[in-house]
Formats: structure tokens, C-alpha cells, sequence
């Protein structure tokens, strides 16, 4: 118990921070950085399921995203049911979605498994850019207006969006911190260092790995549903492109993939980069931004490999190979 | 828990260091790609805003366009206009956030962007929460003004108008010419919002106006060969191909026209592609007698001498020539700067109502309108594209006949006699 209280004092403080963030930093353009650094947050965390503790790089999750923003809009201007709802529609399709591209891919190993991926998130595209009723490369606009909580449309002010984005990722990390400490989270960390010593030992590698898809799809579909309410507009180009999958999976390996905030770290510094030099350099058109951006990517992947959340976990007295010595106990 | 403060601090640093502007300046948020696949296209933009931001504010009344030279808006004692840029990179999700920090941090007086039509949706819709007037120069998905904004107002024709144009030019050079008509269509469009929206209104517009579509081939953008697509479109023997197509896609069907000999009356194309610079480079004399549809052409400087001293201008300062795109954007910043003066304040609401009320003559543009007026929907009603051949290895103007610098050479001679 001693060991964890600091951990739990920081956890709480800084939930008491994010909470009264909003209400302190009135300005727009912090708000929206910080809107953005959650719903981001979100994302990594949601990948970190099966790519950082089942070790499963997947670089398709924007069909996960996709699938969320789509469902979810599709039912609300459709047949105008509650985007409420349609986020839950859409994690199951995004679950049956991964379950369908688990199936085969699973029998993939390192590499493959990730390249695999790359060609589901690509076909989805290609399919959603190609289907009328899908909007085609059209996409889809929502009808603007204030609509209350029910209707998920704010206007008049951003915390909606700013509670609704936080409330859901501290939803995802819990799924993540449960997972992390049942015996699913210790069958998905044997699966990745020792794939066969596990399988020897009778786990089965395909329901376990499902279990984290499952997981991480359905959570990945649910930020797709706050995207497409939030931004009012979806399109093939904004939510399926493998930039977006190469982002989400950036955001979790930067900040340290296979931890608990190890992603929300990287997020938090990735969009605060990512915003900041684009204000401060924008403009001039010269893609200074993008430089800055850059460099400070490579200086992190060569000083910090393991990721952000390395810095915090380097003093810790621990044998090198086995990562996560506190989560051994419940 | 420090290290998200700490960054927090230096974006505040940042925001407040790049925050700080004059008070007397009438701001303008202009939105533009300035970064990613589009950057170049982006810059042109930006230079061509900021050069007609700049001929407003000086003094040289010389280029003849009202507002040019009259160092600042006379409506607002002289007060200068100032364009803040912003990068949205080509993301919707950018543009949307970069649109919110102008109007928020720079306190503009109204918004101008942004070239792709999926930022100029969501860039919009945030100029439409706010109470912000947004003029869209240069985006052409018809979907733009279907959406009953009340602060959108778009100056450029949209796609629907561009195919609309197609069909009153061959209905011209059956009338005013004299030429047989023709009445096998083939329609040829790549397949993503671009080919396959411009398809769609082909053949609707085809159907209206009594001629047949005789083939309809859509094709991945990205292929690698269109062997199979051109010898479907070969064996529809149509008069007229239709295309819709980027840069490398145009130039390999007409390197596979060629090498299966395939050689319709005429190939109307929908500008992309065909208007890139890069187009008639690679293709040299094979590219010639394309008839493609644009919004703008150097040439047109022969009838309307404002367009060939704009264009010195700008090439004195940028060693380029304007282009549709550009002469666009710089239409758009003279037609805001109209309303502001005209509204005599920069209150959104007289903005808005000034732009509602905006009544500019042909005369008075670079461009080749009948002038700018907003419909209910924001639409300027008095845009209108021409038609160019390429001849000589150039982009000649052939229609509206009354603003053509050559003849269009038709039907489109053999691949061996160029």
C-alpha cells in the first residue's frame, strides 16, 4: 500500500487538475488543444489494449474510428436516433470488425500482423469512398445547432465537449486498468513476450488476443462517435486514412505502448507540439511546424525508446526484461 | 503530472507572443494549406491574398480596380486590412480548430479559405456558430451552399456550373459555328469525390440536353495502367469523352490513347489534371487540342487589360503568373474588402448584411464574370467558367466566343499529324 499512495495522490490531483482546467483556461484555442489532447489521449489508450499489452501493432484502427463516426451518424441523420446510442451501436460494429479482421490476421506474427492492418484500414476506405449509401467520398455533414445532451450538438460552449472527451477516457483507462490487473492482463503480456511458452501453458493465444481487439476496437469506435459530434462532419479523408492509424499508434508507442499512461503522456505532448508550433510557425507557409515537429519526434525516439513514460519509471529499482513489476499484485 | 503544465506554459507563451496586433487594422483570417501535399497550391494563394491586401492598403491607383490604391478602406477612415494566415494543412479537423483560434485570439472581422472543399466545410461551420462571415473563393463541391448558412458566401462557380458550361459550349458551336452535332458521350472520371460527383452531373446534364451516354467508365486514381478502361471507352465509339482526372491519371490515359489509337471528335476535360503545369510538360505535343474547362487564362488579358497588369504585378513580386486558383483568392479578398467599406464597421452582422447587399461589375474583377452577387444561399450568382484549348503548347481561350484569343480547333486532329 505505501508504494502506491503517491501514485494515487498524483492520479487524483491531476484528475482534480483536468477537471478545473476548462473552468480556469477560458480561452478557446487552450481549450481545444486540451479537447484534442483527451479525445487523442483516448485513442492511444484504447490501441494500447492490443498493441502495447497484447503487443499486436495494429495500424488499422482508423477503421475502428471510422466505423464509430459513421455508425453513429449514420443512425442519427438517418433515422434520427440519439448519437448516445449510436456510439454504443457503433463500438459493437467496430467489436464485430475486429473480430472479423482478428480471425485471420491473428495467425500473423510481428510485421505481418501490422501490415495486415494496413491493408484492412485501406480497404475500408477504398469501400466507404466507393458506397452511395455511405456517402461515398463525400461523407457526411451533421446539421448544426445547439441540441442538449441528449442530441450530443454543443454550441454556445466547449465544456461539454471538453467533460464528454475526459469522462470517456477516463472510461478507456479504467477498461485498460482492469484488464492490466485481471489474469487477461497477464495472459496478454505473456502472449507478447512469450508467445509459445504461454500457448505451452494452455492459453490460448486467439481467444485472448480477441479479447483485447474486442476491447480496443469498441473503445477506438467510441471516439470516432465524439469526433463526428464534435467536428459535425465526416469523410473517408478525415476518418479512415492511415494517417490517422499511424497517429493513433505514434501517440501510444511516444508515450511508452504497454503502460497505463503511458499514452495519455504522449498525447498530452504530441497535440501540445503538434498545436504550438503550428500557432507559432503556421503561418509563414514555410512547414517550420512541421520540422519542429519532426525533429523533436526523432530526439525523443532517440533518447527515450521506450517512450515518454520511461523518464518517470527509469529510477525504479527493477530487473531489465519483465516490464510492469507493480502491477504483479492486485 | 509537471510536463503537461510546463507545455501548457509555452503554448501560452506562444499564443500571447503571436496574439498581440494593432487595434486600428481590420483583420482577416485567412485560411490555407500552407504545408502537406497541397502546399505549393497553398502559397500561391497566400500570396496572391496578401498582394491584393497590399494593393488596398497602398496607394498606386494605377491596376484600375475600385478599392486598389486607396490606401485602406475609405468606409473606415483608411484603416488598414490585415491578413492573418493560418495552416490547416488539408485536415478538416485543423481547419475547424485554426478558424475557432482567429476568431477567438485575432478577433477577425471575417474569414476567407480554404481552397479544399472538406475545410472549407468545417472552417465554416465554425465562422457559422460564431456569427462570423466567411467567404469561400475557391472551393467548388456544389454541397457548400446547400447547407442554408447565413454567413457563407462563396464567390467562385461551383462543379454543377463547370458542367453546365460544357454543354453550352457544344450547344454554341453547333449554333454560332455551325457544327455538326455531336451525340455519343463517354464519360471517363476517376473515382473518388472529385470524378465521381463531375460524372454524376455529366450524364444527368447529357441526358437533359438530348445527347446519349454511351459509356461510363469510373477508374482508380492511384493505377498503374488504364489499358482495359480506354479500350472499353474505344470500343463505345463516342463522339465526346468526358473526363475528369489528376495529374497522373490524365497523363497516362492520354499516353494510352495514343498507343491504342483512340481518337474521339473532341476530349472535353474537367480542368485538374489537365491544367497542371506539370500536364503539358510531360505530354509536349500530344497534349495539344485538349479543350478543358477553367476559371481563369493568362489570355484573357488580350480583351480585359486589369488581368494582364495584375498579373505584371504579381509577377514583378513573385516571378509567377496567376492561375485560376490564385486569381481567386485574390478576387475574394477585394470582394470582403468591398463589403467591410461598404458596412463602414466591422461589426459581423453589417458585414453580413453588406455582403447580402454586394454588387460588384464584371468590369471591376480579374476575373471573367459577369460581376458578384450572392444569392439566398450565399452562391454567387454572376460566376462563370471558360472553356481553353491547348494549342501551341498553350492554354488558349476559346469560349465564351466574345472573350476567345483563337478559334477552337475541332474536330481533335490525329496523334500523327501534330
Amino acid at each position: 500500500m505505501t508504494r502506491r499512495s503517491p501514485a494515487l495522490a498524483l492520479a487524483l490531483a491531476g484528475l482534480a487538475a483536468a477537471v478545473a482546467f476548462p473552468l480556469l483556461a477560458t480561452k478557446v484555442t487552450w481549450q481545444n488543444a486540451a479537447i484534442l489532447m483527451l479525445m487523442t489521449a483516448q485513442l492511444g489508450v484504447a490501441w494500447n489494449i492490443l498493441g502495447g499489452y497484447a503487443g499486436q501493432v495494429s495500424l488499422g484502427h482508423a477503421a475502428f474510428f471510422g466505423a464509430g463516426a459513421y455508425v453513429s451518424t449514420l443512425l442519427s441523420v438517418k433515422l434520427g436516433i440519439s448519437p448516445w446510442l449510436g456510439m454504443g451501436a457503433g463500438a459493437v460494429v467496430a467489436a464485430g470488425l475486429g473480430v472479423l479482421v482478428g480471425t485471420p490476421c491473428f495467425r500473423l506474427k510481428g510485421h505481418y500482423f501490422a501490415m495486415a492492418t494496413i491493408a484492412v484500414g485501406e480497404i475500408v476506405q477504398a469501400v466507404v469512398n466507393g458506397s452511395d449509401a455511405l456517402g461515398g467520398a463525400v461523407g457526411f455533414n451533421l446539421p448544426l445547432g445547439e441540441t442538449g445532451f441528449w442530441g450530443f450538438v454543443f454550441n454556445r460552449s466547449k465544456l461539454p465537449y471538453y467533460y464528454i472527451a475526459l469522462g470517456l477516457l477516463l472510461a478507456t483507462v479504467g477498461v485498460n486498468w482492469i484488464v492490466n490487473r485481471s489474469h487477461v492482463g497477464y495472459y496478454l503480456r505473456a502472449i507478447k513476450d512469450e508467445p509459445d511458452a504461454a500457448r505451452s501453458l494452455g492459453v490460448s493465444l486467439t481467444r485472448y488476443k480477441m479479447i483485447a481487439m474486442i476491447l480496443s476496437a469498441g473503445l477506438t469506435a467510441m471516439g470516432g462517435t465524439l469526433y463526428a459530434q464534435k467536428e459535425l462532419f465526416i469523410d473517408p479523408g478525415s476518418t479512415l486514412s492511415t494517417g490517422l492509424s499511424i497517429k493513433i499508434a505514434l501517440v501510444a508507442i511516444l508515450g511508452g505502448a504497454g503502460t497505463l499512461w503511458g499514452p495519455v503522456l504522449g498525447a498530452v505532448v504530441l497535440t501540445a507540439i503538434e498545436e504550438a508550433t503550428r500557432i507559432a510557425f503556421g503561418g509563414t507557409g514555410r512547414g517550420t511546424d512541421l520540422v519542429v515537429y519532426g525533429a523533436l519526434l526523432v530526439v525523443i525516439a532517440v533518447f527515450q525508446p521506450s517512450g515518454i513514460m520511461g523518464l518517470f519509471t527509469r529510477r525504479a529499482p527493477r530487473p531489465v526484461p519483465p516490464p510492469e513489476p507493480e502491477a504483479r499484485f492486485p | 503530472m509537471t510536463s503537461p503544465f510546463r507545455t501548457f506554459a509555452a503554448l501560452a507563451a506562444l499564443a500571447l507572443s503571436t496574439g498581440a496586433t494593432a487595434q486600428e487594422e481590420i483583420r482577416i483570417g485567412v485560411l490555407y494549406p500552407l504545408t502537406g501535399a497541397a502546399a505549393s497550391t497553398g502559397i500561391e494563394l497566400k500570396n496572391a491574398a496578401q498582394l491584393a491586401a497590399d494593393l488596398i492598403n497602398g496607394t498606386d491607383k494605377s491596376l484600375g480596380l475600385p478599392l486598389a490604391g486607396a490606401g485602406g478602406l475609405p468606409g473606415l477612415k483608411g484603416a488598414k486590412i490585415k491578413l492573418v494566415f493560418a495552416d490547416h494543412q488539408g485536415n478538416p479537423q485543423v481547419g475547424a480548430t485554426e478558424a475557432e483560434r482567429l476568431i477567438a485570439e485575432h478577433k477577425v472581422a471575417a474569414l476567407q479559405g480554404a481552397y479544399f472543399s472538406t475545410v472549407t466545410t468545417t472552417a465554416s461551420q465554425v465562422a457559422e456558430r460564431n456569427g462570423v462571415p466567411f467567404l469561400n473563393a475557391d472551393s467548388s463541391s456544389p454541397a457548400l451552399t446547400q447547407r442554408g448558412f447565413k454567413w457563407f458566401f462563396r464567390t467562385t462557380p461551383h462543379d454543377e456550373l463547370f458542367v453546365q458550361n460544357a454543354f453550352e459550349f457544344l450547344r454554341d458551336l453547333q449554333k454560332k459555328k455551325g457544327f455538326a452535332q455531336p451525340k455519343r458521350i463517354a464519360i471517363f472520371a476517376e473515382n473518388t469525390e472529385f470524378g465521381t460527383g463531375a460524372a454524376k452531373l455529366q450524364e444527368r446534364y447529357a441526358k437533359e440536353n438530348g445527347f446519349e451516354v454511351v459509356e461510363k467508365v469510373l477508374y482508380p486514381p492511384k493505377g498503374t495502367q488504364l489499358t482495359s478502361e480506354v479500350q472499353k471507352l474505344k470500343a463505345s465509339r463516342p463522339d465526346i469523352v468526358m473526363q475528369s482526372s489528376y495529374l497522373g491519371d490524365a497523363i497516362l490515359s492520354m499516353k494510352t490513347y495514343k498507343d491504342l489509337g483512340f481518337l474521339p471528335t473532341a476530349l472535353l476535360a474537367n480542368d485538374a489534371g489537365f491544367n497542371d503545369s506539370e500536364f503539358l510538360k510531360t505530354m509536349g505535343k500530344d497534349g495539344n487540342f485538349v479543350i478543358s474547362r477553367e476559371v481563369w487564362a493568362l489570355d484573357l488579358g488580350a480583351k480585359k487589360p486589369v488581368i494582364a497588369k495584375a498579373n505584371a504585378l504579381l509577377q514583378a513580386r513573385h516571378g509567377v503568373n496567376f492561375n485560376g486558383n490564385s486569381a481567386r483568392a485574390f478576387t475574394g479578398v477585394f470582394a470582403l474588402a468591398d463589403a467591410i467599406n461598404r458596412a463602414g464597421s466591422t461589426k459581423p452582422e453589417a458585414i453580413q448584411k453588406a455582403l447580402q447587399q454586394t454588387n460588384i461589375a464584371g468590369a471591376d474583377l480579374i476575373m471573367p464574370w459577369g460581376g458578384i452577387q450572392f444569392d439566398a444561399t450565399g452562391q454567387n450568382t454572376k460566376g462563370a467558367g471558360i472553356i481553353v484549348q491547348v494549342q501551341d503548347g498553350k492554354y488558349v481561350t476559346v469560349w465564351p466566343f466574345d472573350l476567345a484569343s483563337k478559334d477552337v480547333i475541332w474536330p481533335m486532329p490525329g496523334w500523327d499529324k501534330r
